[in-house]
Parts: structure tokens; C-alpha cells; sequence
């Protein structure tokens, strides 16, 4: 049954690099698309979540009686009726602290109790009988003022991990990593030029439009029922049950429509506090977020402070770099992604020498989660600005210099492993001759650009694909589709089965319907849950040959499959009608039984992505306000399945790092508050502050998918940062340090440049 | 950001929404586009135990010329302003600010006088009915007065409405033809409230500014009239520097707070660019 046809990085697609229509597009402007808070079930409670108006404070005593006593109320939940079942440390135990808090609340917004009522109003008032008896402790926020000795401590049992010999003092850095490989030292004394700078991003949120909503039920006997919008409800069902001491299989969770995720629903919040309300109660409980929650008690990504020191001779080779790189998390160990942001910040480099030491430190903030590439965004920003810098210095153009060191197939990566073909120079390349850069500019405008890089990531996926008596088929996937991934599921069987696109349908199970299947993150969907979908047809059609040898009374391995049809093959070519896909599937009941194909694996193999960005941008001179004129998203896709989506896919992450590089911020008061909870004053950007997006897909595939996929959701949200502080710097002959980009902040460091005569840095 | 209880009514003429707002007394308020009141009641810094919906009063939406003047019914939305041919030929200045507030979906709802009535300190009405030196009429159980809107704004949410009464239409003396006007906004993005904003009208004749008047948003407790700004301008023939001076003495009555949009002294300045801005785009310099 040859299957493979030879190099499929060079194969011919039929259906795969199509655009088709969106399966959900209908559901989703019609309304009939459910999302997390349209479900509902009879006898349904409202739940509703008391947080802690501090920043930092003991929890004496919560006194729940009066609201117990309110007519209408059904159950009050607090840290009472979450004991233990973790171990009492690590990140499940983190998550239990984070989901009801126990002995402090970090943050404000922090949930210390619950209630489910038999109305809003109801549980409103509910939540202001209960009395809680807070100690309130000094706090802190800023990453920098975190680490300081003196600092308020979050903990007094952290001490520092990754350092030789432990601290045996306790101190708000949970841990420290170190990545790298040859002498920085020694490198820096080979440069001519060294540039050497401090950066600080603030905290962005995913910004996404659904708030978290989750409808939950548990039967006396123990058995419960989710209905949840997220990335991952196998994780959802994993951590819940955990969390709550029962079996794993006595949870079912059911995953809505998702209004949006990137990476901000990759844990849990609510989901844990819906079920142990309705296991009080009795009775289902829908809890939905309202967006001040959102903002102020689901996980944000990181804000940073980073150091940067790269060194180079006087003929643009890097000699040395080096960072360090400080990123809170929230109140936990682990969350902050500075792991990650140090792996990745120089991954875009053939060095020899490098560096990079990482802190991961906890605030008085809400507990951070992923946001699209975490971590990376915020490196990024600190190494291209420098890189830019340095190319000025050398008086090289900043891309020459780029493209002189850039990392290539065979490079050791400045986190560990051995490139394989990648398209980083290619990216490059693609943006030296692209219209966009040589373009002339406006007065008061300046070019930008930034290379970013990408992880990717396979995991664990499980598919099963059904094929009724009609022929046409249905996909079962565990992976929650947040970017268009149904789609490309359905395109990929399609494929492999030779019938149109419009045949298949794609469907996102619930999890007891297939095994384990990672959350979708780290742009993994369509490279592994794609990879199991292909791997299933496979399947399906090793099966439906086998009928159709049976009905032949052939060997199984003299049928070969063809664009939709079983067909005798070898000796027996021709001495058969080839079968369709339809006849064997109308036969199936007489020939066998239903035919289904079926995949489960961990996918290794996912290939690393780079991308290269440029942007003009426009700075008012009088008012510091800078507009994005014009914006383009190199990136290899290894091979784009449906071109419109991974468009998509580059467009939305450079708008969202237009947003946080420019507007987008944490704005805390001196009392540890948020005070920007809502959209009003956190600043997303809208389609009319926004240029068209251009984009340019490159296909370099990836050996590790049979038809060349790499993942393509996180890198494109990478070089934003970078390329507009970098295009801003160009435009005002100032070199920013700080993000966000905001109108007083640039037109505080014109002016200053201003006064001091020429460049400068502010 | 859940509003506190209260009554709805919805009352079919202007007399008998006064009349129901007089009976219900103080903790009674009229609703129009409710795209302020609204988010304040989220916010709890309204709670109001009745709404009195005027959104029954068609005969409040209207725009209509009457001699020199032009009239605006209170209920009129600033999408109705924006798509006013009349009003784009006669008061372009109306239409170009109306443009610049919000986002089309509040837009649609939001009316003029809901923008004028509000007192926010935000509103881009405000300034721009100053600078035009426009009449608001105001009717309540004692019957109906008129109210320069230069007298109007007292401090933030302030005005010099009378519980009970409404502002039924606002009345603009139409500027002569050939008149110059402009309003200059900044904003930090698409359907934000100004960071500064100015409002200008000049009238030119023999090469020198005969008549100026600036007016500016978001700078103080109430919308500011520039009246120093425009008076060094008066008399003189236009240039750059001229507006720049002028933008000077805006910026130099300005008193903004220091918030989310800026510090004091950068709203300040802002002011002055806006106002310099606009003289130099209306000037066509
Ligand atoms: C996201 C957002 C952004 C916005 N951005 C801007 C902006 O950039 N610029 C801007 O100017 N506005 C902005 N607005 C406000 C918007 O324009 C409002 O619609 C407008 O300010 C009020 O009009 P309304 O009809 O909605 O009034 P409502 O909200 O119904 O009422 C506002 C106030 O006026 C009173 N009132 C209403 N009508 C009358 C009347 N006829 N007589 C007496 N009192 C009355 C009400 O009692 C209330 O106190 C924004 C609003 C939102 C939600």
C-alpha cells in the first residue's frame, strides 16, 4: 500500500495551500455559536467570586453565616472546602492557592470565597455578608522593587532554586536559569563595540473578547460534568479533578466555542470553583467573569526588567551577548515565563559566545499565564533594539548586519540544540527585497524591523475519524480550535483521502469521548493534532483497502488508494472497478462493520519558526503619538494548510504586539491596584488604528511533518516589540527603552534628546 | 460594574417626562443615548432610582435651520449629525467633531444632548457649542429659558440645569459663509476621549482676523473658552507664529488632571499644540 509518495516536502496538494470557507464562520456571525457562558442547565445556579480588595494580606478569619442565612443562597464556598489533595507544594498546590486563596491573598482580585445563589442579585448581596478579617502586609509589584532585599516577601519558605549553595535567606526570586554556551568574557574582549543597555516592559493582557464562563454540575455519587470555554479542557479535567480528589474519569469536560485565548486559557480560574460550589450546592453552577475579573484575576503575561551586552568587531561579527532577564510571574514560582524569554532571546543568532540568566520572580499581581510566544516578546525587545543599535554604530545597514549573524541550519542555538533547516535567513532575505524596505519615507517617519524566533511544540494528541455509511466523515479531535485549526484538520484529511474539503467535518470531543490531548499552545495544533489526523486517515484508509481487497478476494497489500478510490494494484491492476471511498463506506455494514481510523502519539519533531517584521512608523514630534503607517509579517510557515488562516495567524500577533508596544499596560496604583480593570482605559487596538497588515508566507518545511507544517500562532507576536521601538528610535533619532510607547513617555524623550543635542536613550 | 436598582419610565411628550421628573424628585434622571449615564451607573458613581427614558420623544430629533440659526433637538444622534447634509454645508465644524467621538455602535445611540447635557468634562460637544457660542433651551415645570452654553458649565458634572429640567434643542448662530473653523483631538487611540482638545472659529476679511474663538475639551473641570488665546488674535493678519502664540495662551488656562492620559504638564502643552494646530489647519496655512 505505497502511501508515501517520495520527498513530501515536495509533494503536490490538491487540497492543502486552498482557502475554503470556515466551517465556524456561519455559527459564529449568525449566533448559533456556543460559547462559554450560552450554556445552561436546569435548576442552574449563579456563582459569584468575593476577591481580595488587597494587594497583600493575611486572611484571619472568613465569617460566611450571614450570607449562608440569605433565602436564595445555596452554597458558600472558601478555602474550607478546597483541603488539600496536592501535597501542599508545587505548581498544583500554586494553582489550588491561586484558584481560593488559604493563608494570604497576593493580589487584589485574589478569590477568597464563592457563593451560589439563585439569582445575580441574590449572590451579589451574598458575597457582602460575608465578612473576611484581613491583616494587611505591605506589597510590591514592580519586578525590580520585588527583588531587592527589604522587599515585601511573598513567601517566607522561597528560596532561591538554580543558585550554588541555596540562599539561606528567603527572598520574592523563586529561581534563577542559565543558558548558553562558550566564554562571554572572553568574547566581549575580542569587540570593538559594545553596547550595553536596560530595558523594562510593562504587563500586557491576551486581551481576548469572551470572558472566562464555566457551567458546572456534580451528582451525589461524585460524578461531574463541565462546560467550560478554554485550551485545553483535558487539562481543565486533569487539574479539577485533582484539585478536587476524584477520579479522573468521573469528570467530563466539554469544551465551548472559545472567543479568544491565546495562551490566557491554559489553566484554570473558575472552573475549579464552579464544581465545588455545585457539589455543595447540589445543583449546577455557571460562573462567568466579568471583564474587570478578567483583568485583574486571570493571568496577564510578565512584566520585565532586562539587561542587554552585546559585543561586536569592527567588521559586524558578534563576538559575545549577553542578558540577563527579570520577569514576575504573579505571586507564584514558575509562572513567569523568563525561562523561556531567555531560551529564546538569542536564538536568532550563530554565536559563539552567549549568555543568558534568567530570574523568575514573584509580585503582588495576578498569577500570570502564557500569552502567545511567552516570554519572548519582551527579550526580543531588549536584544533587536540593541542589535539595531549596534548596526548604527558599526554604520552598517542594520539587515546586513542581521543577516551576517544569523543563525542557519547546523548552528548551535543559544538554549541547547542544533538547528535543522530553518528559515530565519530566508525570512531575512525575503524582507531585504521586499518592496516594503525600500519604499521611501515621510518626514517625521522611521523603519523599523526585528527577527523573532519560536519554540513550537508537538505534544500529546488523539484523534479518531468516523466514516458513515454516506462516505463522508467526521474527525474527532481533543484539541480546543482557537485559531482556525478545524479547518486545517479537515484540509488535511481531505488530503489524504483524495475527496473534497466540504466531505469532512471536524468536531471537538469531549473528554471522554478520546484520550489525553494537550492544550492547544505553543502553536501546536496543527503540526500534531493535524500530524494524528493525517496519521488516522492513514489509518482509515489501510482499513477501507482492506474491504475492498476482501470484496476482490485479493491480498490487502495489492490495493493501493488514489484520490478517493480503493484500486487493485501490482498483478491485479485493472481486473477491478476501482471502488470509491462512498461504495466502500455504503458496504461497510455487510463487509465489516463501521470503519474508523484512529491515531493517538506524542508528537516530537515540531519545527522551530522565525519570522522577520518590518514597520514604519510615524511619531508626532509635538505630541509623541505614533501611528503604525505601514507594516509587513515575514514568516515561514513550513507549509501554510489554508493560506487565509496563517495570514490570519502573522496579522493578529503583530497587531497585538502593536497594541502592547505602544498602549497596552498594568497600570498600578501605590495601593497594589489595578487601575485600568477595563477596556475603556486598557487600550486595545481596533481595525481604524490600524494599517492593513501585510503579510508574506515562506514555506521551508519542516522535516519533523509529513507534509512540511511547522507552527505558526506565537512567533508572529515576537518581533512587534522591537521592530516599532526600533522604526520609533529611527523616527525621532531616540532610542526607547521602556514599553509602552506612550505619547507623553515619546514626547518626554524628544524633548530631552532635544535639550541634550542629538541622540540619546530615554 | 453592575448598576444599582431603579425604575424604568418611558414617557411619551417633554411635558410629561418633566412632569415625572419632578415627581419623582432628585434620585430621578433622564436617560437619552445612555452611553454615559450607563457606564456611570456601572461604575456606581450614579444611582439613580429612576430612569426616565426620553427616547420616546421622536419630536426631539430634529435638525432644522431657523433664520441665522441652526436648531438641534436634544434627541438627535451624533450619527444623525454626521449624516446631515445641511448641517455639513453650513456648520462643517459640527460634523467633523461628531466624527471624532466614540466609535460608530455609540454613535448611534449617543445623542447631542446627551452630549452637552452630561457635564463631563471629556464631551466634545461641550467645547465646540462655546466656541460657537451656541444657546442651549431648557425647559422645566416652570416653563423654558435659554442658557448660553458659555454659561452652562459649572465645574465636572456640573451645569446649570435645575433638577427637573431638560435641554429640549441647542441653537448655533450659523457662522457666515467663507467662515473658518476646526477641531483638532487628540487621542491615545480610536474612540478614546481627548487627551486635549481645541475648537476654533475665525472669520478673515482684508487679510486679517476679524473675529476668533477657541474653545478646548478635557482640560480642565469644565470645557474651557479660550478668550485671552482669541483675543491676541483678533486684528491681526494670520500666521504660524501667530498660532503659535495663541496656542500659548491656551495652553496657559489650561488645568487638566493628571491621569491614564498623561501627566498635568504634557496635557498642558497639549492643549497648546491643539489649539495651534487647529488655527493653522482652519487658516489654511
Ligand atoms: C467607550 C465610549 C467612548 C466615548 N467617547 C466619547 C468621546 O470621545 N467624546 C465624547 O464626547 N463622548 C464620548 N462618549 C460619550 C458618548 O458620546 C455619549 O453618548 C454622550 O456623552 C452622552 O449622550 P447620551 O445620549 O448617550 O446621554 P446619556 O448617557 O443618556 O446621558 C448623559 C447625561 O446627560 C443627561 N441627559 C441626557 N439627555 C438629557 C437632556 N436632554 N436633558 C438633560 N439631561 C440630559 C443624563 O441624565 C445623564 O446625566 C463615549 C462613550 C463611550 C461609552
Amino acid at each position: 500500500m505505497p502511501l508515501d509518495n517520495a520527498p513530501e516536502g515536495k509533494r503536490k496538494f490538491n487540497v492543502v495551500g486552498t482557502r475554503p470557507l470556515r466551517p465556524d464562520g456561519i455559527d459564529k456571525v449568525t449566533g448559533r455559536a456556543k460559547f462559554g457562558a450560552d450554556a445552561s442547565a436546569p435548576g442552574q445556579l449563579v456563582g459569584r467570586i468575593l476577591r481580595s480588595p488587597h494587594a497583600h494580606a493575611i486572611i484571619r478569619k472568613i465569617d460566611t453565616s450571614k450570607a449562608e442565612k440569605l433565602p436564595g443562597v445555596k452554597a458558600v464556598i472558601t478555602r474550607d472546602d478546597f483541603p488539600d489533595h496536592t501535597g501542599g507544594s508545587g505548581g498544583l498546590y500554586d494553582t489550588l492557592c491561586n484558584v481560593m486563596a488559604r493563608e494570604k491573598a497576593f493580589y487584589e482580585g485574589h478569590a477568597v470565597a464563592a457563593v451560589a445563589a439563585t439569582s445575580a442579585s441574590i449572590a451579589r448581596q451574598a458575597l457582602k455578608l460575608i465578612k473576611v478579617d484581613y491583616e494587611v502586609l505591605p506589597h510590591v509589584t514592580d519586578v525590580d522593587e520585588a527583588m531587592k532585599p527589604g522587599a515585601p516577601l511573598l513567601h517566607k519558605d522561597m528560596f532561591t532554586d538554580g543558585v550554588d549553595p541555596k540562599p539561606k535567606k528567603p527572598s520574592n526570586i523563586a529561581r534563577r536559569f542559565e543558558f548558553g554556551h562558550g566564554d562571554v568574557e572572553a568574547g566581549f574582549k575580542k569587540a570593538d563595540i559594545i553596547v550595553e543597555r536596560s530595558f523594562k516592559t510593562e504587563a500586557a493582557h491576551q486581551g481576548y473578547i469572551e470572558p472566562h464562563a464555566a457551567l458546572a454540575s456534580m451528582g451525589p455519587d461524585g460524578s461531574a460534568e463541565l462546560w467550560c470555554c478554554t485550551q485545553g479542557h483535558y487539562m481543565v479535567r486533569d487539574v479539577c479533578s485533582q484539585l478536587l480528589g476524584i477520579d479522573i474519569a468521573r469528570l467530563r469536560v466539554t469544551q465551548s466555542e472559545i472567543g479568544g485565548g491565546f495562551g490566557g486559557k491554559t489553566t484554570v480560574f473558575i472552573e475549579p470553583v464552579a464544581l465545588a460550589l455545585a457539589r455543595k450546592a447540589n445543583r449546577p453552577v455557571k460562573v462567568v467573569m466579568t471583564r474587570e475579573e478578567v483583568f485583574k484575576a486571570s493571568g496577564p503575561t510578565a512584566s520585565t526588567s532586562i539587561d542587554i551586552k552585546i559585543g561586536v568587531t569592527k567588521d559586524g561579527l558578534i563576538t559575545a551577548a549577553d542578558g540577563v532577564f527579570r520577569y514576575q510571574g504573579g505571586p507564584f514560582q514558575g509562572c513567569s515565563p523568563a525561562e523561556f524569554g531567555a531560551m529564546s532571546a538569542f536564538a536568532q543568532f550563530h554565536l559563539d559566545n552567549v549568555r543568558a540568566v534568567a530570574y523568575d520572580v514573584v509580585c503582588n499581581r495576578p498569577k500570570t499565564i502564557s500569552y502567545r510566544a511567552p516570554g519572548a516578546p519582551m527579550a526580543n525587545f531588549a536584544v533587536e533594539s540593541v542589535i539595531e543599535e549596534l548596526a548604527h554604530k558599526l554604520g552598517m545597514e542594520p539587515i546586513d548586519f542581521r543577516i551576517k549573524n544569523a543563525a542557519r541550519e547546523g548552528t548551535k542555538s543559544s538554549y541547547g540544540p542544533v538547528y535543522g533547516p530553518i528559515g530565519l535567513g530566508a525570512t531575512l532575505e525575503a524582507a531585504k527585497n521586499h518592496p516594503h524596505f525600500k519604499a521611501p519615507l515621510g518626514p517625521n517617519q522611521g523603519r523599523g524591523m526585528a527577527a523573532g524566533f519560536w519554540f513550537n511544540f508537538g505534544g500529546q494528541s488523539c484523534v479518531t475519524l468516523n466514516i458513515p455509511v454516506d462516505g463522508s466523515i467526521t474527525v474527532s479531535v481533543g484539541s480546543p480550535d482557537i485559531g482556525g485549526s478545524r479547518a486545517a484538520m479537515c484540509m488535511m484529511v481531505a488530503e489524504e483521502m483524495g475527496i473534497p474539503y466540504d466531505h469532512v467535518r471536524a468536531i471537538i470531543a469531549d473528554t471522554s469521548a478520546l484520550g489525553y490531548n494537550d492544550v492547544t499552545d505553543g502553536s501546536r495544533t496543527t503540526f500534531a493534532t493535524g500530524m494524528a489526523c493525517i496519521l488516522a486517515a492513514r489509518d482509515a484508509i489501510k482499513k477501507l483497502c482492506a474491504r475492498a481487497a476482501a470484496t476482490w478476494g485479493i491480498p490487502e497489500d495489492a490495493v493501493k488508494w488514489e484520490n478517493g478510490y480503493a484500486k487493485p494494484a501490482g498483478p491485479n491492476a485493472g481486473d477491478f472497478a476501482p471502488l470509491s471511498l462512498k461504495e466502500i463506506a455504503e458496504a461497510s455494514p455487510g463487509t465489516g462493520g463501521p470503519i474508523a481510523g484512529h491515531h493517538e502519539f506524542s508528537a516530537d519533531g515540531a519545527g522551530v519558526s522565525f519570522a522577520t517584521h518590518i514597520c514604519d512608523v510615524e511619531v508626532d514630534p509635538e505630541t509623541g503619538r505614533s501611528s503604525i503607517v505601514r507594516y509587513t509579517v515575514i514568516q515561514d510557515a513550513g507549509k501554510a494548510v489554508h493560506p487565509s488562516y496563517v495570514e490570519g495567524q502573522f496579522q493578529g500577533g503583530a497587531v497585538q504586539g502593536i497594541g502592547w508596544a505602544l498602549n497596552e499596560e498594568y497600570i498600578y496604583g501605590k495601593d497594589g491596584r489595578l487601575q485600568n480593570a477595563g477596556f475603556l482605559d486598557y487600550r486595545i487596538p481596533v481595525c481604524s488604528d490600524l494599517p492593513m497588515i501585510d503579510t508574506q508566507i515562506l514555506e521551508i518545511p519542516n522535516p519533523g511533518h509529513p507534509y512540511g507544517v511547522r507552527g505558526v500562532g506565537e512567533t508572529s507576536i515576537v518581533p512587534p516589540l522591537a521592530a516599532i521601538a526600533n522604526a520609533v528610535a529611527n523616527a525621532t533619532g531616540v532610542r526607547f527603552t521602556q514599553i509602552p510607547l506612550s505619547p507623553p513617555r515619546v514626547l518626554k524623550g524628544i524633548e530631552e534628546a532635544k535639550k541634550a543635542g542629538g541622540r540619546k536613550a530615554a | 460594574m453592575i448598576p444599582g436598582a431603579f425604575d424604568y419610565h418611558r414617557p411619551k411628550s417633554v411635558a410629561e417626562a418633566i412632569a415625572l421628573l419632578n415627581d419623582l424628585g432628585d434620585d430621578a434622571r433622564p436617560i437619552a443615548g445612555g452611553h454615559s449615564l450607563i457606564p456611570m451607573m456601572k461604575m456606581r458613581l450614579a444611582s439613580p432610582s429612576h430612569l426616565v427614558d426620553l427616547r420616546g420623544l421622536a419630536d426631539l430629533a430634529f435638525i432644522r435651520a431657523e433664520g441665522g440659526e441652526v436648531v438641534i433637538g436634544a434627541m438627535t444622534t451624533q450619527h444623525q449629525v454626521i449624516a446631515s447634509a445641511d448641517l455639513a454645508a453650513r456648520l462643517p465644524l459640527l460634523r467633523e467633531t461628531a466624527l471624532q467621538i466614540a466609535d460608530p455602535q455609540i454613535r448611534y445611540l449617543g445623542t447631542i444632548g446627551g452630549n452637552v447635557a452630561n457635564g463631563d468634562p471629556g464631551n466634545d460637544m461641550p467645547a465646540v457649542m462655546m466656541c460657537l457660542d451656541a444657546q442651549y433651551e431648557v425647559q422645566g415645570q416652570g416653563g423654558s429659558r435659554r442658557v448660553a452654553a458659555r454659561e452652562f458649565y459649572q465645574g465636572a458634572y456640573f451645569t446649570a440645569l435645575e433638577p427637573g429640567e431638560l435641554v429640549t434643542a441647542i441653537r448655533i448662530p450659523v457662522p457666515p459663509a467663507g467662515h473658518k473653523a476646526a477641531y483638532e483631538k487628540l487621542k491615545r487611540k480610536i474612540g478614546d476621549y481627548a487627551i486635549a482638545a481645541a475648537a476654533v472659529l475665525l472669520e478673515v476679511s482684508g487679510g486679517k482676523i476679524t473675529r476668533a474663538s477657541i474653545a478646548l475639551t478635557n482640560v480642565g473641570e469644565t470645557p474651557l473658552l479660550a478668550d485671552a488665546a482669541s483675543d491676541l488674535l483678533v486684528g491681526q493678519a494670520p500666521d504660524k507664529a501667530l498660532c503659535k502664540k495663541a496656542g500659548q495662551a491656551a495652553a496657559a488656562i489650561a488645568a487638566p488632571a493628571s491621569d491614564a492620559r498623561g501627566p498635568v504638564a504634557y496635557r498642558r502643552q497639549m492643549a497648546g499644540i491643539m489649539t495651534e494646530r487647529a488655527l493653522i489647519r482652519a487658516l489654511g496655512l
